[in-house]
């Protein structure tokens, strides 16, 4: 099957299943979710053919002209938007089965499919766009489909608000985003990106363009990729976006949606090549982010909560790496962290349903582990992977990442720090929930002593968990493979003698979790409790969202209610004004209507008086 | 000039009489001697003969005719007062009509005529305009009359009601 | 006295008249007014004929027909106040506001 149709095909039957099942089967759930999960598959299936193909090709028609430049409309088939599409189809789809088991009795479980699939169709089309016009778009569409799907359960005050602040925080950034893409569009006159990736090839900027100018367009485009990836300052709509549906989590916010910032930063590569001041800037953000958001996953004890400042801390990763000049590793851990981390939130989901509860102590107590094997299969997987342990993939990827940050020594220091409290809090969660101590230091709440029903795992869990499981164990060694596609030749190896730093980094991060929190009769309190400031200050992250809410937050809602009230008692004071104005003036001269001639003879008198003194006078 | 005087003096006696007077009979008197007061008027001004019509026509006819209908629709003597407001509007309105006109003739310059035929005032010169260049005009004004005779007995005629359950109101 | 004295004259008179018209409230005064004011154009053509026609036939026959019209008038408008009174005992020109609004 030519690539042309395999690409329509993949970008657009999720928008096929999305509207048939919004428009016609909202009420009837299953067949709504079924047409969704059917499109996922066809997605799933074009983008695999299309991965065994790998052609390079540009499917587009135009769309409107500005002045000389036609804008077109259309998809760009290279070895990134390939294996991300291939990416984004798969654990869609996994995502959608995973969703027939947990959201079964959910109300509005049509809408949620339909929802899923809308996402799937913004995502793939920003993924495969082949102009940045296309690109803006869908980068939008993307954030309207997060906040639909944080705020699906509407009805919880919680969710609409989170679903709120992560749609108003990433906007900022695609402010930074949009004003970026207009100086990119009037130095280069086009939006097409095969043609600015020409302008921009690794040889260096052309000399039209200032230099300044470069910087400028990078860091604002580096701005929309803050703001949608969740770096420092704009991280903290991310933990509060875990109010959606757990399937909505391990989708969007680890996978998908938040790495098409990263993605955006890849795909625009030599761009950002040509503007080292920004690069600098990418990478110190990154790190700081990275270990700001670590040591927040430390003390967190909200499973999903963990998995969102993980999800934080490895953007950050992607960025570092990406930030630091290597495409091949920025892009290959956005693949395998893709997998591991949706493979996590996935067990996430199945914990907090059997245990009814999010608190990984709980679930520890509740005995889940145990009773779910084939979802603690899923964490260990996934939780080595996310340690960096080989030789599961999220060694390997994330190797190549340190291995990428060789000038800049302060902050490859960083990113080993950020290894290590990342192979800490991860264990820490592993041990809360495989080896609970009821006597220990800690206080939760009792396990639900009635169970509705024995906790079982269904097909629909255990297939994209175990599915997931071997990506995260395997992507490691497609490396060369991705890389290959990428366009790079050769990818760096790095002996033995220069991984070993990172193993034994991550290492001692699980050795100290296992001392605190896995060995028999540990207290369980995590070393940090010694210093209860440092704690507090962990638990309550940095307290950066108190600020927020005391600063942008108020002069924000201030200024909304100064026009909120000039709107009702000015404006429509005025224009009320105005309508009751008319009709008791109406009301005064409708005296003169009384009906007694008298008063109309006298009008007549004065007025033929009047003129006789004009024309007299005249 | 006296005589002059004396008439205008007369004329806006009864008229002002006419005018304020609650009694609707007192103001009939009072427009009585208003239009003898134009009567006179007419005399001073050399025709007689419409003096005498005026007096004819108008107080013999029309101020006695007014008198019949006072009689016939009485409901007593005095009539209740108009509102201040009303008294008011009306007299802005007389006085600007009156001032606007004032100033249209003081402006205004009646010329002499130029004619050296001296005018003819006698009755029969009169009589001869009206059967010759008035003459469409007298015939018509006798049909206008006509016409308005009938059309008052006819408006103000009472018709048996045919509804024999009503009851006739007997006036006269 | 001048033309101009003449005319004054009856331009009180109309004002009188027009007075009468617009504030009293019994209908026969309204049409005393009426007539009032009907005489003081008959003064003005008169005073005008006097003074300042070439024809002196000209302003008596304009007056002899405003004398005679006024009288039809009179005639109707009292069969009028007739049938006024007939129907509502009364004759208050306040009364009488069915073109209200």
């Amino acid at each position: 099957m030519g690539y042309e149709t395999l690409s329509l095909a993949c970008v657009l039957a999720p928008l096929v299943g999305f509207a048939v099942a919004l428009v016609g089967f909202r009420t009837r759930h299953n067949v709504a979710a079924a047409i969704a999960t059917v499109s996922g598959g066809i997605s799933v299936a074009a983008a695999a053919m299309l991965l065994v193909q790998m052609p390079h090709a540009v499917v587009e028609a135009r769309w409107f002209t500005i002045g000389q430049t036609p804008i077109e409309f259309g998809i760009l088939l290279d070895g990134k938007t390939i294996i991300m599409g291939g990416v984004v189809a798969l654990i869609t789809f996994l995502i959608q089965l995973y969703s027939v088991w947990y959201m079964k009795t959910d109300p509005g479980k049509g809408r949620f499919f339909a929802f899923l699939a809308f996402f799937e169709w913004s995502m793939l089309a920003f993924v495969f766009a082949s102009s940045l016009l296309q690109t803006f778009i869908f980068w939008e569409l993307v954030g309207l489909a997060s906040f639909l799907l944080i705020g699906f359960w509407y009805e919880k005050p919680s969710a609409v608000a989170a679903a709120k602040k992560a749609f108003l925080m990433t906007r900022i950034g695609d402010v930074g985003l949009f004003i970026g893409l207009i100086l990119l569009f009037r130095a280069t006159n086009t939006l097409d990106l095969t043609q600015i990736l020409g302008i921009f090839a690794p040889e260096g900027a052309p000399a039209s363009i200032a230099p300044d100018r470069v910087e400028l367009i990078a860091l604002l485009l580096f701005v929309g990729v803050i703001g949608k990836s969740a770096q420092f300052p704009l991280h903290t709509w991310l933990p509060d976006a875990m109010e959606g549906p757990t399937p909505v989590s391990a989708l969007l916010h680890s996978a998908t949606m938040v790495a098409a910032g990263v993605f955006l930063v890849a795909r625009l590569h030599p761009l950002f090549l040509d503007a080292p001041a920004t690069m600098n800037l990418i990478v110190a953000v990154a790190t700081f982010t990275a270990l700001l958001s670590s040591t927040m996953a430390m003390v967190a004890r909200d499973m999903k909560r963990i998995l969102a400042f993980s999800s934080i801390s490895q953007l950050g990763f992607m960025l570092m790496g990406l930030g630091a000049g290597s495409l091949f590793a920025g892009f290959f851990h956005l693949t395998t962290h893709a997998f591991f981390k949706a493979l996590l939130f996935m067990t996430a989901g199945s914990y907090i349903h059997c245990a009814h509860s999010n608190d990984i102590v709980a679930i520890g107590r509740a005995g889940a582990a145990r009773k779910l094997p084939v979802t603690t299969f899923g964490l260990l997987a996934g939780g080595l992977a996310l340690a960096g342990i080989p030789p599961l993939a999220g060694f390997f990827s994330k190797e190549q990442i340190i291995g990428a940050m060789g000038h800049y020594p302060l902050f490859k220091t960083g990113a080993y720090v950020a290894a290590f409290l990342t192979a800490y809090y991860t264990f820490r969660m592993i041990f809360l929930i495989m080896r609970p101590n009821v006597d220990s230091a800690i206080e939760s709440e009792a396990p639900h002593a009635e169970e509705h029903h024995a906790p079982h795992e269904t097909w629909f869990l255990r297939v994209p968990i175990l599915v997931l499981s071997l990506l995260a164990i395997g992507t490691g060694f497609l490396g060369g493979r991705i890389g290959h596609a990428l366009g790079i030749e050769h990818v760096h190896e790095a002996s033995i003698g220069a991984m070993a730093p990172a193993i034994i980094i991550a290492l001692t991060g699980v050795v100290l979790a296992w001392l605190d929190f896995g060995r028999r009769g540990a207290r369980q309190v995590g070393f940090i409790a010694s210093v209860p400031a440092i704690q507090k200050i962990l638990e309550n992250r940095w307290y950066i969202d108190a600020v927020y809410n005391a600063t942008i937050v108020r002069l924000a809602v201030g200024v909304a209610r100064a026009c909120f009230t000039t709107e009702t008692r000015g404006l429509d004071g005025a224009a009320d004004g105005v309508a009751y104005g008319t009709s008791g003036a109406g009301r005064i001269i409708a005296r003169s209507h009384a009906g007694r001639f008298q008063s109309y003879v006298a009008l007549a008198g004065v007025i033929v008086a009047a003129l006789t003194l004009y024309i007299a006078l005249r | 000039m006296i005589a002059e005087g004396l008439v205008v003096f007369l004329t806006l006696f009864g008229a002002i009489l006419a005018v304020t007077q609650r009694n609707i009979v007192r103001a009939l008197f009072g427009l009585g001697v208003a239009l003898g007061g134009v009567a006179l008027a007419f005399l001073l001004l050399n025709c007689p003969f419409v003096a005498a019509m005026e007096v004819l026509i108008y107080i013999g006819g029309i101020t006695v005719a007014l008198a019949f209908g006072v009689m016939l629709s009485s409901t007593g003597r005095i009539e209740p007062p108009e509102g201040a407001g009303r008294r008011a509007l009306a007299a802005v309105t007389a006085v600007a009509l009156f001032v606007a006109l004032a100033v249209v003739i003081w402006t205004a310059d009646f010329a002499q005529p130029a004619s050296t035929v001296e005018p003819d005032w006698s009755v029969g010169y009169l009589g001869r305009f009206l059967l010759d260049r008035f003459n469409v005009v007298f015939e018509l004004l006798s049909v206008v009359l006509l016409v308005a005779i009938i059309g008052a007995i006819a408006i103000a005629a009472r018709y048996d009601s045919p509804d024999p359950t009503a009851s006739e109101e007997d006036e006269s | 006295m001048t033309v101009h004295g003449w005319v004054f004259f009856s331009l009180m008179l109309f004002a009188l008249g027009l007075y009468a018209v617009l504030s009293r409230r019994n209908l026969i005064a309204i049409l005393i007014g009426i007539e009032l004011m009907l005489n003081a154009a008959s003064i003005n053509f008169i005073a005008f004929n006097r003074f300042v026609a070439d024809d002196a036939a000209i302003g008596r026959i304009i007056v002899l027909f405003i004398i005679g019209l006024a009288a039809a008038e009179v005639a109707i408008a009292l069969s009028i106040v007739l049938n006024v009174y007939r129907q509502r005992h009364e004759i208050d020109a306040e009364a009488l506001d069915e073109l209200k609004g």
